[in-house]
């Protein structure tokens, strides 16, 4: 069993960790604003902007929030949050991705496939 | 436990067996807790997923209609914050309640000079008629999506910023408690906890921030 005081002695050497974090947290901040200018196409600018953003986000909850320190439970409950992060966002988005496109709301610039008529129903004169 | 006097053990719940034994489970709380908040914000993420896939270009154009430079100056003004809250548990580990009162302190301070950009950034909306729903009027990005974008930049930035608020509250608690000198290096899992809280805030932000004025 760790003795009684383990944590409190593991908090004395995190003060330079933390400026690093700091800085590195900085630097992320200007590098995802500066490739925010560069309009990156074809939906790649989301993807890079969300790669930073996860990016700074760990070093958050490693660093500063100590997951790097503590093993077991704790991770175990941050890491189920966010598995379920990822199915609400993308079953969410994957159920309007891969629907009919009129079931999706007026003005919606879902690419309308080939055609607007519904499949399975006739054409029709209007 | 042997080592442990009985006054560091004061703190210690009757059905606890030692002061490691209630830390480990008062952090385990907390990451619980924090699980339901990151899911609480996920469910408006999810809403900003969909409709930015539907509206991708409206979104962007109305993207760029807010001001940049306020969130990134939030964003360091956020990820400073939280920097000084970790030095904040740091001091407050080694016993030096008055530096952690200053810390958190100083962390309470730049939470409001983030909460000041948001109000005027707010103001502008307002009199810009960026606003939710049926009170949008802003001529310049118009479109199904213009008025979805705003309100869930409303939604979400509101949100966030009532986690600010609790979170200064909790942040000025915990320091006046730290000030007071009552905790110690054997028991200051308060500090840690609204640490905890606060680097959530921040976490969410760092997401926030490129959603909603980046991209």
């Amino acid at each position: 069993m760790a003795e009684p005081h383990a944590e409190a002695q593991h908090h004395d050497s995190h003060v330079g960790r933390y400026w690093a974090v700091w800085i590195a947290l900085l630097v992320f901040t200007f590098l995802t604003f500066g490739l925010s200018r560069l309009h990156i196409p074809g939906g790649w600018g989301v993807v890079v902007a969300l790669a930073i953003a996860a990016t700074k986000g760990g070093l958050v909850a490693l660093f500063f929030m100590h997951l790097w320190d503590q093993r077991g439970a704790n991770r175990l409950v941050f890491l189920t949050s966010l598995v379920f992060v990822a199915l609400l966002c993308a079953l969410t988005i994957a159920d309007n991705a891969t629907r009919f496109p009129l079931a999706n709301p007026p003005g919606s610039e879902v690419p309308r496939s080939q055609s607007t008529t519904p499949i399975g129903l006739p054409e029709r004169a209007p | 436990m042997p080592a442990e006097s009985a006054a560091a053990m004061s703190h210690v719940a009757h059905h606890f067996e030692n002061a490691e034994k209630q830390r480990t489970a008062a952090r385990l709380g907390m990451w619980l807790f924090l699980a339901t908040e990151v899911l609480l914000f996920t469910a408006l993420f999810a809403a900003y997923g969909v409709y930015r896939y539907l509206y991708t270009s409206t979104f962007s154009e109305a993207s760029r209609h807010i001001e940049t430079w306020i969130g990134l100056t939030n964003t360091v003004v956020l990820v400073t914050s939280s920097f000084t809250v970790a030095i904040g548990l740091h001091f407050a580990t080694r016993g030096k309640g008055r530096l952690t009162a200053l810390f958190f302190g100083l962390s309470v301070l730049l939470a409001l000079v983030f909460l000041g950009f948001k109000a005027v950034e707010y103001t502008h909306h307002f009199q810009e008629g960026q606003l939710p729903g049926r009170f949008y009027t802003y001529p310049e990005v118009q479109g199904a999506g213009a008025s979805l974008f705003f309100t869930l930049y409303f939604l979400i930035t509101g949100l966030h910023g009532i986690h600010v608020v609790i979170g200064m509250t909790i942040l000025t608690v915990v320091g006046v408690l730290a000030f007071l000198g009552k905790y110690s290096p054997a028991y200051h899992t308060p500090v840690e906890l609204a640490g905890l809280y606060w680097h959530l805030v921040d976490l969410i932000w760092i997401f926030v921030f490129p959603l909603i004025y980046l991209i």
